[in-house]
C-alpha cells in the first residue's frame, strides 16, 4: 500500500505502466462487481425460505375407499374440500379468494362467513366480493395406494382425478 | 448559468435528457481530475466527507498502522451485515434456538457460510482491536492531544468484548451455555454489586430463557448502537486531533524565518489544521485523500473480506450438543478471550476475575494522563518510550500466556494436562 | 498495491462463486431426480409420468408434534421412495421402508398398508438421528455432538472401537418401540423384556433405582438412563464398571454379550416418562413411591430356597452350583451364622458389616425370615479333609489361591481379606490372636467365626498351613511392651475433646475426617486404613490392643508408630476415649453407606 509518489495529481503515468494499471483496475472492478452481483443473487436465495414450518403443502388424505361416492367433506387443517362424484375426485381450496377466511360448505356450494362471498359446488363465484373462483388442487394416487393432494399444483376447475 | 434565460425544454427533450438529469442530480460533479475536484470530494459527498482533503503520507504507510483500525471497522461492517441476515432465521428461545441453528446449517441457502463469516469475523475483530490497541500504544499515539481518543478506544474494546460475549450464548449449545455460565459467574465476584449485577445481566439466578433474551437484545440492538456511536466519535476525534499520529518533522528552515505563521487560515485548505498551507512553499508530505486514502481503504476492505471469505469457506463454526443443564462439560471453558481471566480466577476468584482485570483496564485508561512525555510519538518502539512500551508489552504477554495456558494446558477439573 | 488489490478482488470473486455453487446441487437433489427418473420408468400410466416430469427437487419434511417435543423430520428428502412399494429391491436411499406384520402392517387387496404412517410418526421417533439435517453426516447422527445417532446403524467416531461392532443391529431400535409399547411381554421388544428380567435376575434392582421398578440407592438412579447416556456409555458401564469412575464398587457381573445387549437396550428405553403414560400417571407414580414390583415369594417348605432363586442372590453369592463371583459362599451359612445375625444382616447389611456393599433390599419381613431360616438350615459341613483342601474350600474365595488377599471376591470386601504373605504383619502377632481370628472371626468384617464348624485342632492346623505356605517366616519373639490393659485416662468430656483434636490433626489423612477409614490417602494404601466407626470391630478389640496399634504402629501396614512422632500415652488415651465415644451403642444405626 505504498503511497504512490506519482499520485494522479502530479505526474502523468508513463506510457508503459498505463495499460498495466488500466488492466489491473479493470480486473479489480470485474472482480468486485462480479462479487457484488453474486452476493446480491445469494441474498435472494438466502431470503427465500426453503422450508416453512407449517403443515405440508403436499399431503395424503387416505385411501379412495375412505371417500365413498357423494362425499363432500372439508378438511380444516389443510383448508381443502374433498369431493367425490362417482369415480371422480376433486380437491377444492376452502380459502376464500377475497381476503383469506375459511369458507364453509353450504347447501349450494360454499359460503364465506367473513364478508359473505358465495360459491357454487365447483367453486365458481355466485355472489359477494370474491374476485376469483376457488382454486382446485391436483389430486394424485401415490404408489402406496393413498390419495395425495398437492396444494402447490393447481389444476383448472373442473379437472377431476379419475380413479 | 441562470435558468431564467433558458427556455424550458420541450417534451421529447425532457425524456432524452432524463438519464443524465437523474445522474447529475445524484452525482453533482464529474469524476475528479483536477486538484480542486479532488479536494471537493471531501465536501460534496456524504460518505466521503469523513475524510480530510489531504492526509499525511505517514498515515498511509502500511508498516505504520498495519491498517488495523480499518480492518476492525470492516470486520464490524461484515458482522453487522451477516448478523442482520442471520436475524431473519434465528429465534432467541431456549426451545427453538438450537433447532434454528441446525436449520441455518442444513437448509437455509448460504446459512452455514453466513454463520461462519459471522463467527470468524467476531473472533477476528476481538483479536484485531486488541492488536490495534497495541499498535496505538507502541507508537505513542495516545499522547496529547489524543488522550480522549485513546480512552474512547479502550471503551470500544470493552464494548467489543461484550458484544462477542453476548453473541457467544445465542447458539444455545453446550459450548455457549457453559461458557457464559462461567463468564457471568466471574462477574458475580465483583465486590458489593457483583451478585446484583449478575442477576440483572441474567434476568434470573441462572442462565436460562431470560438470559438468552437479554443477551440477544444487547447483542443485536443496544451494543451495536453504542458501538456505532462510539466509532463515530472516535473518527471525529481523529479528524479533530489532526489526523493519525506521525513522527515529528525535523525543524523547518523555511518556517524558522518567520515568513509563515502558523495561524488559522479560513480558506478551503485551511479547514484542516496543520501545516498544509501552500503559502510558505513548505515541503509537503501530504497527499490527497482522493484517490490515495480511498484506494488504501478499498484495498484493506477487499483484503479483509477475502481473508474472511476464505476462512469461512474452509472452517465451520462449531455447534456442539444441545444444552443439557445437568451435564457441564469437563472442563467448562469461557470464550478464548476470557480464558486468561478464567486461568487467573482458578487462583483467586476476586483478584483473577475482577481485581487484576480492573486494575489493567484502569491502567489503560489512565496511561495518557500520567505519561505526559511528548517524545517518541509516531514511530514503533521509540527509544524515548522504552519504559512505557516495556510495561505494556509485559502485561500483554502475560495475558497471552494465560490465555494459552487456559486453552491448551488445562484439562478436566482444570488440572494441568499436556496438549501433545 | 494495485496488483494485490486485483488479486484480492479475484479471490473474493472466486470464493463467492465456490460458495454459490456449493449451495446448490446438493446430494439430496441428485437422489430426488434419480427417484423421479426411476419412478417414471416404473410408471404404468401417462398421467403419472407427466406428474413426475413436472416435479422439481424440493425439501420434504414431516412435522410431528404428538410425541414430545416438536420434531421436524427431513429424512424423506433423500429417502423419497420410503413409501413407494415399487422400490423394495433398490439400494438405499431409494429403498422402500420394509413392511412387516410384526410392525402392525397389513397386507390387504394386494398391497401393504402401513400401521405407523410416516405423516403421523415421522422417522426419528423410531430411528433416532437428526431430523433437521440434510447431509448424511448430520442427519444420521454421525456428528459426535448429536446425542441420538441412528439407533443400531450408526456408531460415532469417539466411541470405543472394541464396542462399536456390538452396538450395531436393528434390535437397538426396540428402546424406541418401548416408548409406546410398554407392556412387559410385548412381542416386538424381546430385548427390552429380557433386559427387564435381567434387571431383576442379576440383582441390578438392589442397587439401582428405576421409578416404578426399584428403590436401590447404592448406585446411580437409572430412571432416565436412556435419556442421559448413549449406548456406548451404557455398554461400557456394565462390562467395565470402573471405566468412568475409579472408586465405583459396582461388581463386574458374569454376563454374556447377549445379556449385556438386552440390558443396554432395556436401559436405553428408560427415559423417565414414556409416551404411553399420561402426565397424571407419572405424577401419581412419583407421589405414591411405588415399591419394588417383585412378586411375593412362594410359601411352604421350599419357600426359602425358591426365594433365593427369585431374589437372585446367586448373582453375587455362591450356593450349590451357582456362583456370582462377587460375594461370600453361602454353602455353610447355617454353621457359621445364626438366625439373629442373618435377619439383621438381611434387613440392613451394614448393621453387621459396616462397609459391606450388599444392598438393603426392601423385601417384606416374611421374606427375610424365610431366607434366614433357609440359610440357617445349610448345616452340612464339608467332608473332613486336610488343611490344604479346607483352605481351598473355605478360605481361598477371599484370601486367594496365593494367600495374598486377592481372592475371587476380595475386591468387593471391605476391610480387605488379610494378605498372609505380608510377613511383617503376620509374624508380629501373637499366635493366640491369629487362632482367635480364625475361631471367632473378626467382628464387623466378613471373616466369619469358623470355630463353629472347625475343631480347635483344625483351626490350629489351618493357621500352621497358612504360615508355612504363605507367610514362610517363623513367628517372631515378641518383645513385652509396657502397655496398660485398660485405658488409664478417664473417659471425660475434656479427654474426648482432646482426643478428637489430636485425631483431627494427625489421623484424618488416612482415617478420614469422619474416622471411617476413607481419608484421602486411603485409596493408595493396602490394607485400607481401619474404619474406626465399625462399632462391632472397635468393641471387640481391647484398649491394650488399641494402645499398641497407635503407639507402636502395625507392622506390615501403613500405620506408623506414633510414639516416634511425639504422641504420649496420655494423648493416646484421649484418642481411645474419642474412638470409643464415637462407637457408643446409642441405638441409632451404624454409619451406613445408604
Amino acid at each position: 500500500m505504498a503511497v504512490a509518489k506519482e499520485s494522479h495529481s502530479t505526474q502523468p503515468a508513463s506510457d508503459a505502466s498505463m495499460p498495466r494499471r488500466r488492466l489491473l483496475a479493470w480486473l479489480s472492478s470485474v472482480g468486485l462487481f462480479g462479487s457484488v452481483v453474486l452476493a446480491a443473487a445469494s441474498n435472494w436465495f438466502f431470503f427465500k425460505p426453503r422450508v416453512t414450518y407449517g403443515p405440508n403443502a403436499r399431503f395424503a388424505i387416505g385411501k379412495p375407499e375412505d371417500f365413498p361416492p357423494g362425499t363432500r367433506i372439508s378438511r380444516d387443517v389443510e383448508r381443502v374440500c374433498i369431493a367425490r362424484e362417482g369415480n371422480k375426485l376433486a380437491a377444492i381450496s376452502t380459502t376464500c379468494t377475497h381476503l383469506g377466511c375459511i369458507v364453509g360448505i353450504s347447501d349450494t356450494g360454499f359460503a364465506c362467513p367473513c364478508h359473505g362471498s358465495r360459491y357454487d359446488q365447483d367453486g365458481n363465484v355466485t355472489g359477494g366480493p370474491a374476485p376469483k373462483p376457488l382454486p382446485w388442487f391436483q389430486v394424485t394416487l401415490a404408489p402406496n395406494g393413498e390419495l395425495v393432494v398437492d396444494k402447490n399444483s393447481q389444476v383448472d376447475p373442473g379437472t377431476y382425478f379419475t380413479l | 448559468m441562470s435558468d431564467a434565460t433558458k427556455e424550458t425544454p420541450g417534451g421529447l427533450a425532457v425524456l432524452r435528457e432524463l438519464p443524465s438529469n437523474v445522474w447529475n442530480s445524484i452525482f453533482r460533479g464529474p469524476l475528479p481530475s483536477t486538484d480542486l475536484e479532488r479536494s471537493s470530494t471531501s465536501f460534496t459527498n456524504f460518505f466521503l466527507h469523513i475524510h480530510p482533503v489531504k492526509v499525511n503520507r505517514n498515515t498511509l504507510r502500511p508498516a505504520y498502522t498495519l491498517g488495523l483500525g480499518l480492518i476492525s471497522l470492516f470486520l464490524f461492517l461484515i458482522l453487522v451485515v451477516t448478523g442482520v441476515l442471520l436475524m431473519f432465521y434465528y429465534v432467541p428461545s431456549t426451545t427453538q434456538a438450537y433447532d434454528r441453528m441446525l436449520d441455518l446449517r442444513g437448509t437455509v441457502a448460504f446459512g452455514i457460510f453466513l454463520r461462519n463469516m459471522h463467527r470468524w469475523s467476531a473472533h477476528g475483530m476481538v483479536a484485531i482491536v486488541f492488536l490495534h490497541m497495541c499498535r496505538v500504544f507502541l507508537t505513542g499515539a495516545y499522547k496529547k492531544p489524543r488522550e480522549f481518543n485513546w480512552v474512547l478506544g479502550v471503551v470500544l474494546l470493552l464494548v467489543t468484548l461484550f458484544l462477542s460475549f453476548t453473541g457467544y450464548l445465542l447458539p444455545w449449545d453446550q459450548l455457549a451455555f457453559w461458557a457464559i455460565t462461567v463468564g457471568t459467574s466471574i462477574a458475580g465476584y465483583a465486590p458489593l454489586i457483583g451478585k446484583q449485577m449478575q442477576f440483572v445481566l441474567l434476568g434470573d439466578t441462572t442462565v436460562g430463557q431470560e438470559a438468552l433474551l437479554r443477551f440477544y437484545v444487547l447483542h443485536v440492538a443496544v451494543l451495536p448502537a453504542v458501538l456505532v456511536l462510539l466509532i463515530a466519535v472516535h473518527f471525529w476525534r481523529i479528524r479533530k486531533d489532526g489526523g493519525l499520529s506521525r513522527p515529528e518533522k525535523p525543524a523547518d528552515p523555511v518556517a524558522a524565518t518567520g515568513i509563515v505563521k502558523m495561524r488559522k487560515v479560513y480558506g478551503l485548505q485551511g479547514f484542516v489544521r496543520g501545516p498544509f498551507t501552500k503559502v510558505g512553499n513548505v515541503p509537503d508530505d501530504s497527499v490527497y485523500s482522493w484517490p490515495n486514502l480511498l484506494m488504501s481503504e478499498l484495498f484493506v476492505f477487499v483484503l479483509t473480506v477475502s481473508v474472511i471469505l476464505v476462512v469461512s469457506l474452509m472452517f465451520n463454526a462449531p455447534l456442539e450438543q444441545p444444552v443439557n443443564v445437568m451435564h457441564p462439560p469437563n472442563p467448562a471453558k469461557a470464550p478464548w478471550y476470557f480464558l486468561g481471566l478464567q486461568e487467573m480466577v482458578s487462583y483467586s476468584a476476586f483478584w483473577g476475575g475482577i481485581g487484576i482485570p480492573g486494575i489493567m483496564v484502569g491502567l489503560l485508561l489512565v496511561t495518557p494522563y500520567i505519561d505526559r512525555g511528548t517524545k517518541g510519538v509516531g514511530k514503533w518502539f521509540a527509544k524515548e518510550r522504552l519504559m512505557a512500551n516495556t510495561i505494556f508489552l509485559t502485561l500483554v504477554t502475560l495475558n497471552i500466556i494465560f490465555i494459552v495456558i487456559g486453552t491448551f494446558f488445562r484439562g478436566p477439573n482444570w488440572t494441568l494436562v499436556s496438549p501433545f | 498495491m494495485r496488483l494485490a488489490l486485483a488479486i484480492a478482488a479475484f479471490v473474493v470473486l472466486i470464493v463467492h462463486g465456490v460458495v454459490f455453487y456449493d449451495q446448490f446441487f446438493h446430494r439430496w437433489e441428485r437422489h430426488q431426480t434419480a427417484y423421479f427418473e426411476q419412478a417414471r420408468s416404473l410408471s404404468k400410466n401417462e398421467r403419472e409420468r407427466a406428474e413426475l416430469e413436472a416435479r422439481a427437487p424440493r425439501i420434504e419434511q414431516v412435522i410431528v408434534t404428538s410425541f414430545g417435543d416438536t420434531r421436524v423430520d427431513r429424512c424423506t428428502t433423500c429417502h423419497l421412495a420410503a413409501d413407494d412399494p415399487r422400490f423394495t429391491g433398490h439400494g438405499e436411499p431409494l429403498k422402500t421402508h420394509p413392511y412387516s406384520t410384526a410392525m402392525g402392517d397389513v397386507f390387504r387387496d394386494g398391497r401393504w398398508e402401513r400401521r405407523h404412517k410416516f405423516s403421523d410418526f415421522g422417522c426419528t421417533v423410531c430411528h433416532d438421528g437428526q431430523g433437521r439435517g440434510l447431509e448424511t453426516k448430520y442427519s444420521h447422527g454421525e456428528d459426535e455432538f448429536w446425542p441420538d445417532p441412528l439407533a443400531g446403524y450408526v456408531t460415532q467416531a469417539n466411541w470405543r472401537k472394541d464396542f462399536a461392532p456390538k452396538l450395531k443391529g436393528v434390535e437397538y431400535m426396540e428402546s424406541n418401540c418401548a416408548q409406546c409399547h410398554t407392556a412387559t411381554d410385548f412381542a416386538g421388544t424381546p430385548n427390552v423384556n429380557r433386559g427387564r428380567k435381567l434387571f431383576y435376575a442379576m440383582n441390578c434392582y438392589g442397587c439401582h433405582k428405576i421409578d416404578g421398578m426399584s428403590e436401590g440407592t447404592l448406585g446411580p438412579d437409572l430412571t432416565e438412563a436412556g435419556k442421559k447416556f448413549k449406548i456406548d456409555y451404557l455398554w461400557e458401564s456394565i462390562v467395565e464398571p470402573r471405566a468412568n469412575l475409579d472408586t465405583s464398587f459396582m461388581p463386574k457381573f458374569n454376563l454374556s454379550e447377549a445379556d449385556v445387549r438386552s440390558l443396554v437396550i432395556f436401559l436405553k428405553s428408560r427415559r423417565g416418562v414414556n409416551f404411553a403414560e399420561t402426565s397424571l400417571d407419572r405424577y401419581k407414580a412419583h407421589v405414591e413411591n411405588v415399591a419394588v414390583v417383585i412378586p411375593p415369594g412362594t410359601a411352604g417348605e421350599k419357600a426359602g430356597e425358591q426365594l433365593l432363586a427369585d431374589r437372585a442372590c446367586t448373582a453375587c453369592h455362591k450356593l450349590h452350583d451357582k456362583d456370582g463371583g462377587i460375594a461370600p459362599d453361602l454353602s455353610y451359612e447355617g454353621l457359621i451364622r445364626d438366625n439373629d445375625w442373618l435377619t439383621d444382616h438381611f434387613q440392613n447389611p451394614r448393621s453387621r458389616i459396616p462397609d459391606s456393599i450388599m444392598p438393603a433390599f426392601r423385601f417384606p419381613r416374611d421374606d427375610f425370615q424365610r431366607l434366614s431360616a433357609y440359610l440357617v438350615s445349610l448345616k452340612t459341613p464339608p467332608a473332613a479333609a486336610g488343611a490344604e483342601t479346607t483352605y481351598h474350600d473355605l478360605c481361598m474365595r477371599c484370601h486367594g489361591e496365593k494367600g495374598d488377599g486377592n481372592g475371587k471376591v476380595a475386591w468387593y470386601i471391605d476391610p480387605s481379606p488379610r494378605d498372609f504373605t505380608k510377613a511383617a504383619f503376620m509374624t508380629s502377632k501373637p499366635r493366640e490372636r491369629l487362632v482367635t481370628s480364625i475361631k471367632n472371626g473378626v467382628a464387623g468384617t466378613s471373616m466369619p467365626p469358623w470355630g463353629r464348624m472347625l475343631k480347635d485342632e483344625q483351626a490350629g492346623a489351618m493357621l500352621d498351613y497358612v504360615l508355612q505356605t504363605f507367610t514362610r517366616e517363623p513367628l517372631k519373639e515378641l518383645k513385652p511392651r509396657n502397655l496398660p490393659e485398660k485405658n488409664p485416662v478417664a473417659g471425660s468430656k475434656e479427654s474426648t475433646a482432646h482426643g478428637e483434636q489430636v485425631f483431627l490433626e494427625r489421623c484424618t489423612g488416612c482415617h478420614g475426617r469422619k474416622a471411617d477409614g476413607k481419608g484421602p490417602n486411603s485409596l493408595d494404601i493396602l490394607p485400607h486404613p481401619r474404619n474406626l466407626r465399625n462399632s462391632w470391630f472397635v468393641d471387640s478389640v481391647t484398649d491394650r490392643r488399641l494402645f499398641e496399634s497407635i503407639l507402636y504402629g502395625v507392622q506390615g501396614t501403613a500405620m506408623p508408630s506414633w510414639i516416634d512422632y511425639g504422641l504420649t500415652q496420655k494423648d493416646v488415651g484421649d484418642i481411645i476415649n474419642f474412638i470409643r465415644n464415637i462407637n457408643q451403642k446409642s441405638g441409632s444405626p451404624q454409619y451406613a453407606r445408604n
